[in-house]
């Protein structure tokens, strides 16, 4: 209950009253040792944001390794870093006619008003509101400056994170680099795109975990139980909102589809309560669409580096296209699945594919990599999706996340 | 996460007893459509909690909700699916569920004339997605609680679902008076698919629930 405190956003940071609280709390809490090394790490941290030209790389490894950014006070000053904003070039307030001029006025009003889970529990109304008031504001202001992009519903849950820490001035600009960058493929026109990214996600679970992944293909369970997880960086269903910013961290200091690595993890990590369930439907989603709210976070964040890291992007894509293709061939079987419901077409196709792999050699791969230097390599990555961010926006639309691009990127 | 609470009840409840084998109930599978902010979640949590949920959300991707029920001595789980209604959802996401469903359920919003006239596309969407085209469809109106902002006569909807050949029931997963009244629409429609025959909407179902009879439910024959 008194951590809880500690992060409520929004709610006079910059007092040095409360920051001296915090501190005695979290020495509480994490004891002398705990704490003096979340001390070294904010030194760490403020070295780098001091040092000219600020040493972003070291930035994405703070924010990567254990406990992230430590503090909002922190994030404040770390992400527009992550995310190239300057600070001091922020959009003017939001003009009157930008509520009247918006076709998605109505359904962000819709989503923002019942969206008062995101708030912390015990804001007074009038403050909540006001703030859902300059959540529905930053939302269209992105929106009429960027048309090629399309709101979603769950876009909002990104949103309110960034205003709840840095307030509505800068969240504009740094949600506006979000939604040009790491979420462009969410709001394209239509979700063709992100569910190319859930593609990625069987995959991934087949290199490490050949029955986990054979038992939920069985259970024709789909990846919708992830899609809320990837749309809204986990903001739309982990309720502890220390959580959701430490995932921030994470991932604004990574590749764009580090969530979906993050979304394996996960599974990875449930994966004897998966095996347990009856192999249908229903059942593995609705387990999987229940996440746990205490999972062990750094352990996981540590976890999802080190399997970007073997199974890079690249690798995947090979195997995603492959199976997009079945898709498309799966579906040109329809008149076959109707005269033969018992034998389900998608098994057929999948066995004929998985002659293709050999799983030894799969199974091989994550064995005998070695486990080095997954911060520094992770680092590296980062920093390439900072310099080259606008590159990858444009490359990536056009080549739609073809592999040769994927590889040049992120080697 | 509250909202699914009721669920881990039922998935328990119908685990099987101790040390016999568990018999599998027969599943049926419902899809609940209609666009944003309609009440679609209100209505599954409604029905599968038996009460008004305190909070909800935008509804995103599929959301999935159970329920046992005893039908005539069976015990059979009624699985409703709880859809996204922002039309990007639908377009690539969603198909997927629309797999071996039951029956349909689409909504619509009382108070709120566009959804109502957004029925024809889910209804063609629907069409599109089902391989069989006698699963059973049925039409509900909810929020009817809010009389002074009613914006869709009863008529207009009846005649409607008539052309659609499907029954109409007006209701509120709100009004805690009208309890009874989803449970009954939900249970109608798993007597309809127990039956197998044309669903008799003058025939109560069994376990003694009596559809309200105001605000009248309008509800026409499966023909």
């Amino acid at each position: 209950m008194e951590m809880k405190r500690e992060n409520i956003p929004g709610m006079g940071y910059g007092k040095k009253k409360i920051h001296v609280v915090r501190r005695y709390r979290n020495w509480q809490l994490i004891g002398l040792e705990g704490y003096a090394k979340k001390k070294r790490k904010a030194a760490e941290i403020h070295q780098a944001l001091s040092s000219d030209p600020t040493d972003v790389a070291a930035l994405r490894r703070m924010a990567i390794s254990e406990g992230g950014l430590l503090t909002d006070d922190i994030r404040r000053e770390v992400w527009p870093k992550l995310l190239n904003v300057n600070i001091h070039d922020l959009p003017p307030p939001p003009a009157k006619e930008l509520r009247e001029d918006s076709k998605d006025y109505q359904q962000v009003l819709l989503d923002v008003r019942r969206s008062l889970r995101r708030f912390p529990p015990g804001m007074p109304s009038e403050q909540r509101e006001g703030l859902q008031e300059e959540l529905i504001d930053i939302i269209l202001y992105v929106l009429e400056r960027n048309p090629q992009l399309h709101y979603y519903q769950g876009y909002h849950d990104i949103v309110v994170t960034f205003l709840l820490v840095v307030g509505e001035r800068l969240a504009t600009s740094l949600v506006e680099k979000l939604s040009t960058h790491h979420l462009r493929d969410f709001m394209d026109p239509t979700m063709d795109n992100t569910k190319h990214i859930l593609n990625y996600l069987m995959p991934i679970i087949d290199q490490v975990n050949p029955e986990l992944h054979d038992f939920m293909q069985s259970a024709e369970v789909g990846t919708i139980f992830a899609l809320s997880w990837l749309i809204t960086w986990f903001g739309h269903v982990l309720s502890d909102f220390r959580h959701v910013v430490r995932l921030y961290d994470f991932f604004l200091a990574c590749h764009p589809l580090m969530p979906i690595y993050f979304a394996a993890v996960i599974v990875l990590h449930r994966e004897q309560e998966v095996l347990d369930c009856e192999c249908d439907m229903a059942s593995v989603h609705h387990l999987l669409s229940q996440i746990p709210q205490d999972l062990p976070y750094e352990i996981l964040i540590s976890r999802a580096g080190d399997l970007f890291v073997q199974f890079p992007p690249s690798e995947l894509a090979r195997e995603v296209a492959q199976q997009q293709a079945e898709r498309t061939a799966a579906s040109t079987f329809k008149d076959f699945e109707l005269a033969s419901a018992q034998q389900r077409p998608d098994m057929v196709l999948r066995q004929r594919f998985r002659g293709f792999l050999q799983p030894e050699d799969r199974t091989k791969n994550i064995l005998t990599k070695p486990r080095t230097n997954r911060f520094v390599k992770l680092a590296v990555m980062g920093l390439t999706v900072a310099l080259g961010a606008a590159a990858l926006a444009v490359v990536k639309s056009a080549l739609e996340w073809a592999p040769k691009f994927q590889l040049q990127l992120f080697p | 996460m509250e909202l699914e609470s009721s669920l881990e009840a039922s998935f328990t409840a119908s685990g099987g007893g101790a040390g016999l084998l568990p018999t599998r109930s027969r599943i049926f599978k419902i899809i609940v459509i209609g666009d944003s902010n309609v009440g679609k979640t209100c209505l599954t949590y409604r029905f599968c909690a038996g009460r008004f949920p305190d909070r909800t959300e935008a509804t995103i991707g599929v959301d999935f909700r159970e329920r046992a029920v005893d039908i005539d001595g069976e015990r059979i789980k009624i699985q409703l699916w709880d859809t996204a209604g922002q039309e990007r959802f639908r377009k690539s996401m969603v198909q997927h569920y629309y797999r071996n469903v039951h029956a349909v359920v689409f909504v619509y919003d009382m108070t709120n004339m566009a959804s109502f006239h957004s029925l024809p596309s889910w209804i063609e969407e629907c069409k599109q997605h089902l391989l069989a085209s006698d699963i059973p469809r049925i039409l509900v109106g909810n929020k009817c609680d809010l009389r002074s902002a009613i914006q869709v006569p009863t008529d207009v909807a009846q005649k409607f679902a008539d052309t659609h050949s499907m029954p109409l029931f007006e209701t509120s997963a709100k009004n805690p008076n009208d309890n009874d009244h989803v449970e009954a629409i939900f249970m109608t429609l798993a007597h309809k698919l127990k039956s197998h025959k044309p669903l008799m909407l003058s025939q109560p179902p069994d376990n003694g629930i009596v559809l309200k009879p105001e605000p009248k439910p309008t509800m026409s024959c499966w023909c």
